[in-house]
């Protein structure tokens, strides 16, 4: 057979690194095959449901349980004063600080947990939950972040009571929870002051909840015989919530078994520890039965992780062609009632300070001030790394907002700032280092893609027509992520330093079972993993089976969020495989008898060099090293990886879309979203591209509809479907992909990681483009959600 | 959320009479519809439930009502009322002013001015219900003690209040809630 031939049926067989592989997940997904948290019945099993307060802030001046125990079917209902014993009722949270798990004589916000009744199943819970009986002594609640520090503003945190410092520094406010300043103030603002045009623009960039399908739930069963703890959790973080679960109960490690099933949707909503798991844990084993609680609706959107929720002031100081000479941001942060933001502890507001965005910036200062509202807690990276949609959406705003003050293209002033190639890695002025990026060609080329000459003729004329019934909005974005936390020495989470790990055994037929620390829930990391051994090892993927999730078998890892999976997991995963191919190599070296050095490695086995016809295959390697190594070696061929990423990964990408608004209605239809996406090295362009999809779509969501409204007695105004915007393939619009590569010189492999690109650059994007629809009319911006109700108002201000 | 009200009766009797109306708490009470006193505590206390329909939920608050001052001369009362849903998932509070004035020998104004507190769950679903509910409470309110007033006038055995009528509140819900659109609609 022709050699080329032969190479590309065994590369095809490998189904490595670029091959446009079939997800492995999903022929049990489609058949509703999977395994979720609530398909979990175990003998025995009771169902927890939790009472929830009706007032964002209350004193709890009585709780009576006895109707509600006395109900049929019912086998407890735990209080924080059943928890006080067991030193239960508060639990530290990922931000440094605590949380109640059941109230502890009062309530901090809007269905907060206050009592957990456990009964028979979860209608007879549910039925005996309204037997308890709670009398309340309301307290003004602050649901406006920018009233938090007020003199007068009532406590919300009265266990905070007289501590100046918090896990974050110093609280100057009662109210106040860290202020986080990166960047020269100084040399910023003398930046400012010399410079011959600056911008400042207030946008606020509202509370939105990930919403995954499934819900959050967990299913706890204590062994009171063995002493072993095994727990079923929605979790992106199994490791991470094994730790909390042995640091909260006292029981070792050893004997705690956590398992995240299949998981249907997280998006960050299930990276924290929540009142129901901890719940459902305690009452297991005080009942000795297993005991199972899964959210409602409308329970996830009102109690478990938010995101966002960010008041921004944005600065730019420029010279008169529009090259930036200096960035300044001030946030106002609200994290609800408890600070259970689930990012690194050293970094407070995440990874904000990514703000300067692809821009060649050289000054830079960022504030961000976090402080408590009567609101659920949260602040999780909603499909994003930590806190990077919020960064990226205010350096992409602000950058339109100058080029409008500027009157220059919007396309054209970010040429003029772009970092450009040959400046890598670049050395941000807010203390990061970029390791690639290409930013030029990548707007280049999707302004060619749409032809973006001929979209502004067209709007300049719809401009010029009075009579015209549209409006023309053409949004551009050029982001750049930060993904893959991360470096030990600056990420840790509760100490751990965040790393993420794999373990890979090959078995003598040559199929192989690898192991990883981190947890998918859509990311397809069963295919993806077995294409990097595929490629790395020289093993086919089909023979790959990939398993996460189990903490019994999976190494210790910090889970899948931030799009970390790849850069770090990923990373793991390829060093494992090259571990695996070095043993082979010796063991191929062994059988041939010649040096390893004499060897190439060729796809899926060795070859002598000069000598193509002496091979040896990695399957007959994989039978050699069970029975025939070389003297000193161990048999078998396993290798393990913890892998401490060096630095970040920095994805990014240049969007573009355009809206047409019907000025009497306020209808805003996407005509074309185009989006390319560099995320380096792509493992499987297919599951690239349903990523890239996912995300626009959740972007689209959050620019065009989501928002948590609460009234001014912090009564939550969208708990329920009903108002919460999620996107069906009804409204959600036509996505036109593309991408570059630029590999990552630090990652194994040069991936970036993908997952949450689009959705960090999407949602600027929407938010410019309907900005750019108004900006002949001197509108510099009005804060989202852009639904057709706020654009028609934006429309009749304006006389439209 | 919060509910202002400002709402006005012309009633066909004279300030005096119509100020006795007004006075007596569980007389006036029961011109709500779904509203009850259960209980006199003492002279200013009462115990009541309220019955409200929101669409297909139904809630029953539990509670009391305390008659913050009543000024006789003035003929003006100050009403404060406190309560929670019976299963525990909503609250709700009250402050009312209702005042009884002149505007001829046979003729005087009952004008009111209240705010209306709910939280949980009826405000976090009932929004949108909320104050089409509220008004149509209110008109059959209005009706009922209107009813009371003429019978007062005609000195004829008081009619038997108007009784909440799920069905033709629904209506009167959808009818207002059309009508809302459709007065927005010109707006625009």
């Amino acid at each position: 057979m022709d050699q080329t031939v032969q190479n590309s049926g065994r590369l095809e067989k490998l189904e490595g690194i670029g091959c446009a592989r079939k997800r492995r997940e999903d022929p049990r997904f489609i058949q509703g095959k999977g395994t979720y948290v609530d398909d979990v019945k175990l003998p025995g099993m009771l169902f927890g449901v939790m009472v929830r307060s009706p007032y964002a802030h209350a004193r709890i001046t009585k709780i009576d349980t006895e109707k509600a125990k006395a109900h049929p079917g019912v086998h407890a209902v735990l209080t924080a004063e059943d928890l006080k014993p067991l030193k239960l009722h508060w639990m530290p949270t990922l931000a440094g600080d605590v949380q109640a798990v059941l109230a502890d004589g009062k309530v901090s916000f809007q269905n907060q947990e206050i009592a957990f009744v456990v009964a028979d199943d979860r209608y007879v819970a549910a039925d005996a939950a309204e037997l308890v009986e709670i009398e309340y002594e309301e307290l003004p609640a602050i649901v406006d972040p920018n009233h938090s520090m007020d003199a007068d503003a009532p406590v919300i945190r009265p266990d905070l009571d007289g501590k100046d410092v918090g896990a974050h520094g110093k609280r100057r406010h009662h109210n106040h929870i860290f202020n986080w300043q990166v960047g020269d103030k100084d040399k910023t603002d003398r930046a400012f002051a010399d410079a011959p045009v600056t911008v400042k623009q207030d946008m606020f960039y509202p509370r939105v909840h990930p919403c995954p399908l499934e819900t959050c739930g967990s299913v706890a069963s204590f062994d009171p015989v063995r002493g072993e703890l095994t727990v079923w959790i929605t979790s992106q973080a199994p490791h991470v919530v094994r730790t909390v679960v042995g640091l909260l109960s006292g029981i070792p490690e050893s004997k705690i078994r956590i398992i995240s099933p299949d998981i249907g949707g997280g998006f960050g909503n299930k990276v924290g520890v929540y009142p129901g798991y901890v719940a459902s844990i305690v009452a297991s084993i005080v009942l000795g039965r297993p005991v199972k609680w899964i959210e409602s609706r409308s329970e996830n959107l009102s109690s478990t992780a938010f995101a966002r929720d960010y008041w921004m002031t944005g600065e730019l100081a420029a010279d008169e062609n529009g090259k930036i000479r200096a960035l300044r941001v001030n946030v106002v942060a609200d994290h609800g009632a408890f600070d259970a933001c689930a990012d690194p502890t050293k970094w407070p507001a995440g990874m904000f300070h990514v703000c300067t965005g692809s821009y060649d910036i050289p000054n830079a200062h960022v504030s961000v001030d976090g402080v408590y509202t009567n609101k659920f807690p949260g602040g999780v990276a909603y499909r994003c790394s930590f806190r990077v949609t919020e960064a990226v959406y205010v350096i992409e705003r602000m950058i339109d907002v100058l080029a409008q003050k500027l009157g220059l293209d919007k396309a054209e002033i970010r040429r003029r700032n772009f970092i450009r190639a040959e400046q890598f890695p670049y050395h941000t002025p807010l203390g990061l280092e970029f390791d690639s990026g290409n930013y030029g060609p990548a707007l280049e080329k999707v302004l060619q893609a749409v032809d973006y000459e001929a979209l502004r003729a067209e709007q300049a004329q719809k401009r010029a027509d009075p009579d015209c019934p549209t409006l023309m909005g053409i949004g551009i974005c050029t982001f750049t992520e930060i993904v893959g936390a991360g470096p030990s020495k600056s990420c840790d989470i509760l100490g751990i330093g965040m790393f993420d790990s794999c373990e890979i055994r090959v078995h003598p037929d040559s199929s192989a079972i690898a192991r990883m620390g981190t947890m998918t829930q859509g990311q397809g990391h069963q295919t993806t993993y077995a294409q990097i051994i595929a490629t790395e090892a020289g093993i086919p993927a089909s023979g790959i089976a990939v398993e996460e999730g189990d903490t019994s078998t999976a190494p210790y890892g910090l889970g899948t969020y931030g799009s970390r999976s790849t850069p770090v997991g990923g990373a793991a995963v390829a060093r494992a495989a090259r571990k695996i191919r070095e043993k082979a190599r010796k063991i191929a070296a062994h059988l041939l008898e010649v040096s390893a050095d004499d060897l190439d490695f060729d796809l899926d086995g060795f070859k002598v060099k000069g000598d193509p016809s002496k091979t040896k295959s990695m399957k007959e390697i994989a039978w050699a090293a069970y029975n025939n190594v070389p003297d000193g070696m161990e048999m078998g061929l396993e290798a393990v990886e913890y892998y401490d990423p060096p630095n970040f990964t920095f994805p990014f990408g240049a969007y573009l879309t355009v809206l047409d608004i019907t000025k009497k209605t306020g209808e805003t239809k996407v005509r074309r979203f185009y989006a390319l996406d560099d995320c380096g090295t792509r493992i499987n362009p297919m599951i690239i591209e349903g990523q890239i999809h996912g995300g626009l779509t959740e972007g689209f969501a959050v620019a065009m509809g989501q928002e948590m409204p609460y009234d001014e007695q912090g009564n939550l105004l969208g708990a329920t479907l009903l108002d919460y915007f999620v996107p069906t393939s009804m409204e959600t619009p036509h996505w036109e992909t593309d991408f570059t590569v630029t590999p990552s010189p630090h990652h194994p492999i040069g991936a970036k990681g993908v997952a949450e690109s689009p959705h960090v650059g999407s949602i600027p994007c929407f938010s410019n483009a309907v900005m750019d629809a108004f900006a002949h009319l001197g509108v510099t911006h009005f804060n989202m959600p852009y639904n057709n109700w706020k654009i028609w108002r934006q429309a009749q201000a304006l006389g439209l | 959320m919060k509910i202002a009200l400002e709402k006005s009766l012309a009633l066909p009797v004279g300030a005096d009479a119509g100020w006795k109306l007004v006075e007596n708490i569980p007389d006036i009470a029961a011109c709500m519809p779904g509203a009850q006193i259960t209980e006199r505590v003492d002279e200013t206390h009462f115990k009541g439930t309220m019955t409200v329909k929101l669409g297909p939920a139904t809630v029953v608050f539990r509670g009391e009502i305390e008659v913050a001052s009543l000024d006789a001369a003035g003929r003006t009362i100050h009403v404060l009322g406190k309560g929670a849903d019976v299963t525990g998932g909503s609250g709700a509070s009250l402050d009312l002013t209702a005042q009884v004035r002149e505007t001829g020998a046979q003729a005087c104004e009952l004008a009111g001015r209240s705010e209306v507190n709910v939280t949980g769950k009826v405000a976090a679903f009932g929004s949108r219900l909320m104050s089409t509910v509220t008004d149509q409470l209110l008109k059959i309110f209005f009706a009922n003690v209107l009813a009371k007033a003429q019978a007062l006038q005609s000195a004829a055995p008081p009619p038997v209040p108007e009784k909440l009528n799920g069905l033709a509140l629904i209506w009167a819900v959808i009818k207002e809630f059309a009508c809302s659109l459709f007065g927005r609609m010109k707006a625009g």
